[in-house]
């Protein structure tokens, strides 16, 4: 997803010569295109996040659509005030790309880790949030974001990801169905994507029918899907590598409590505490209850 | 008495600043009064010392010069000048503080002709001015970037990363003007150096590579020479002022960075500036 990030942004630079890239001493050998070709627009601004977000508000503030790129945590809490006042109070054509969602970083720790960004950026009015599910869309809603402009967040895998046919042309804003199915909707988001169908597969295995959908774009949150889901499904349930409070189970929630009927409801996600062990992306799915194998036990003792 | 590019006595400019900064906070029964009056001569400097390349009719001219007020505590100061300068009429003033206007306390958003970034927060202008920088040295049209900071703004971290990024890349189209009162906030008198020192300013600066000047931050003949200076590196001008300058009472007093002036005091303060 990384290379896909970097390629789309890359080709789209080419034929843009007002976008602009910041790096915050991230992709050393992904970017040498940038470093190579776009002189004057590229920067490695080192570890210097907040005055990364400034600046690309600066620029954009000049006519640029600049381009702000790092670890998720880095690049979004760290300067999390410059990213509510430099760039959104301003409306200010900033793309955000945070590198490692969720555990991508497992075995690195909680400093690592970004299971809370999205419920930070999900208030701060003008933004866009985006979690691709694979390389595939990470290239497509990427090519829709720096059309679109800023502010916008883009949150992809730490790299490696496996790519796979989707079964639908991504659209910022709609969430695409991965998997049809008829008894229930899993919602999920992000590169964890991949968990929720294995799921379907297991509760397949059940008998049921599940529908795996990929909410890419959870800022602005597609309420309309929601709304049809909850009149024609049994259960909806929500899958995320974020924290329950606030992410896409809060953007679903917040949808489904204000309609008038509504299904079966269950949010997955990690829950409000810190995990205390580190291991590797899958290892702290697992223990955190949001791996195929334990969503798929949760539903079913729900379900039964 | 200076002459300016415009033709004007600037002493009167900053007169007419300084006195509508007193009647705007008086109305509004607001407060920062003493960070306004600190930064009314550097403003006097900018906008009537022939600096700023700006165009009242042209606001948004792509090339233009821009002010990127750090120090959000001086609005009114601001939005004095800009009124002065004719961006809008002097009459726009008279909403500051009063519900739904567009003059907030501190800058909101470019919703007035004449301002370019929300401030308010501290250490957010240099960040901003090294990007706005940067995109005129892409332009190439040959657009200055000033930055009006406080002094107590530079305990902000973000200052620092920006000022290390523009001395790396030799931003020479960036100027930081530092109004430097030494007064924190505070009844108790509270230097900035007591709170967390900043000495040596100057040397921090050239150690950060940027080109530095100390001035008179209340003597237009030293100010606009040295806003003016062309460098080869980015440039601090640290403007050395006086916190509540102009109003007798007020000067270095901590105490009128929150306080608002009361009737007699008021009297006092518009009777001393006519």
């Amino acid at each position: 997803m990384r290379f896909s990030v970097i390629e789309t942004i890359y080709k789209a630079g080419l034929k843009d010569p007002n976008l602009c890239f910041i790096t915050g001493d991230l992709g050393h050998m992904n970017t040498a295109e940038f470093r190579r070709d776009f002189a004057g627009r590229f920067w490695n601004a080192g570890m210097s996040e907040q005055n990364i977000i400034g600046m690309a508000a600066g620029l954009a503030l000049s006519g640029k659509q600049a381009v702000a790129y790092s670890i998720v945590p880095f690049i979004t809490l760290r300067c999390y005030e410059q990213i509510k006042v430099d760039v959104c109070d301003h409306n200010a054509n900033v793309i955000i790309v945070g590198v490692g969602g969720g555990f991508a970083y497992g075995s690195a720790g909680p400093t690592h880790y970004s299971i809370e960004e999205v419920a930070a950026l999900r208030v701060l009015p003008n933004m866009k949030i985006v979690c691709p599910v694979n390389p595939t869309e990470t290239r497509v809603l990427t090519e829709q974001i720096l059309r679109a402009g800023g502010p916008a967040y883009i949150r992809i895998g730490r790299g490696k990801e496996q790519d796979f046919e989707l079964g639908y042309v991504p659209v910022l804003g709609k969430a695409g169905v991965l998997r049809a199915g008829t008894d229930m909707t899993i919602i999920a988001s992000g590169t964890i994507g991949t968990e929720a169908l294995r799921v379907a597969d297991m509760l397949q295995e059940k008998g049921f029918s599940v529908e795996v959908a990929n909410m890419h774009t959870i800022k602005p949150i597609d309420a309309d899907f929601i709304a049809d889901r909850a009149k024609s499904r049994r259960a909806i349930f929500t899958l995320e590598e974020h924290s329950v409070l606030g992410g896409l189970g809060g953007a679903v929630a917040e949808v489904l409590a204000e309609l008038p009927a509504r299904p079966l409801f269950k949010r997955f996600g990690v829950a409000d505490i810190w995990p205390e062990v580190v291991g590797s992306q899958q290892y702290l799915r697992d223990h955190t209850g949001i791996s195929a194998e334990k969503v798929a036990l949760a539903i079913k003792r729900i379900l039964s | 008495m200076i002459e300016a590019a415009l033709g004007e006595d600037l002493f009167g400019r900053a007169k007419h600043i300084r006195r509508d900064i007193v009647e705007m906070i008086y109305r509004a029964k607001s407060s920062h009064i003493g960070c306004a009056l600190s930064a009314a001569d550097i403003l006097t400097a900018l906008y009537f010392g022939g600096v700023l390349r700006i165009d009242p009719k042209s606001p948004k001219a792509p090339g233009r010069d821009r002010l990127i007020l750090s120090k959000g505590h001086a609005v009114t100061a601001v939005y004095a000048a800009l009124a002065e300068r004719g961006f809008f009429p002097k009459e726009k003033l008279l909403e500051y503080g009063t519900d739904g206007t567009t003059l907030a306390s501190h800058i909101v958003l470019d919703v007035l002709p004449g301002t370019e970034t929300s401030s308010g927060s501290g250490g957010h202008g240099l960040p901003m001015g090294v990007g706005m920088a940067l995109a005129a040295r892409a332009d190439k049209n040959g657009a200055r970037i000033f930055v009006l900071s406080g002094d107590g703004e530079l305990e902000e971290g973000s200052a620092w990363e920006a000022m290390l990024f523009a001395g790396h890349h030799k931003l020479s189209n960036l100027k930081l003007i530092v109004d430097r009162n030494d007064l924190q906030d505070g009844v108790d008198g509270l230097r900035v150096s007591d709170v967390l020192d900043l000495n040596p300013l100057d040397e921090k600066f050239r150690a950060f590579g940027w080109e530095v000047d100390i001035v008179d931050g209340h003597d237009p003949a030293a100010l606009i020479p040295a806003l003016k200076k062309e460098t080869a590196r980015p440039h601090a001008i640290i403007a050395k002022t006086v916190k509540g300058k102009g109003v007798s009472f007020m000067e270095n007093r901590g105490e009128w960075h929150g306080k608002c002036p009361n009737a007699d005091e008021y009297a006092i303060a518009i009777k001393e500036l006519s």
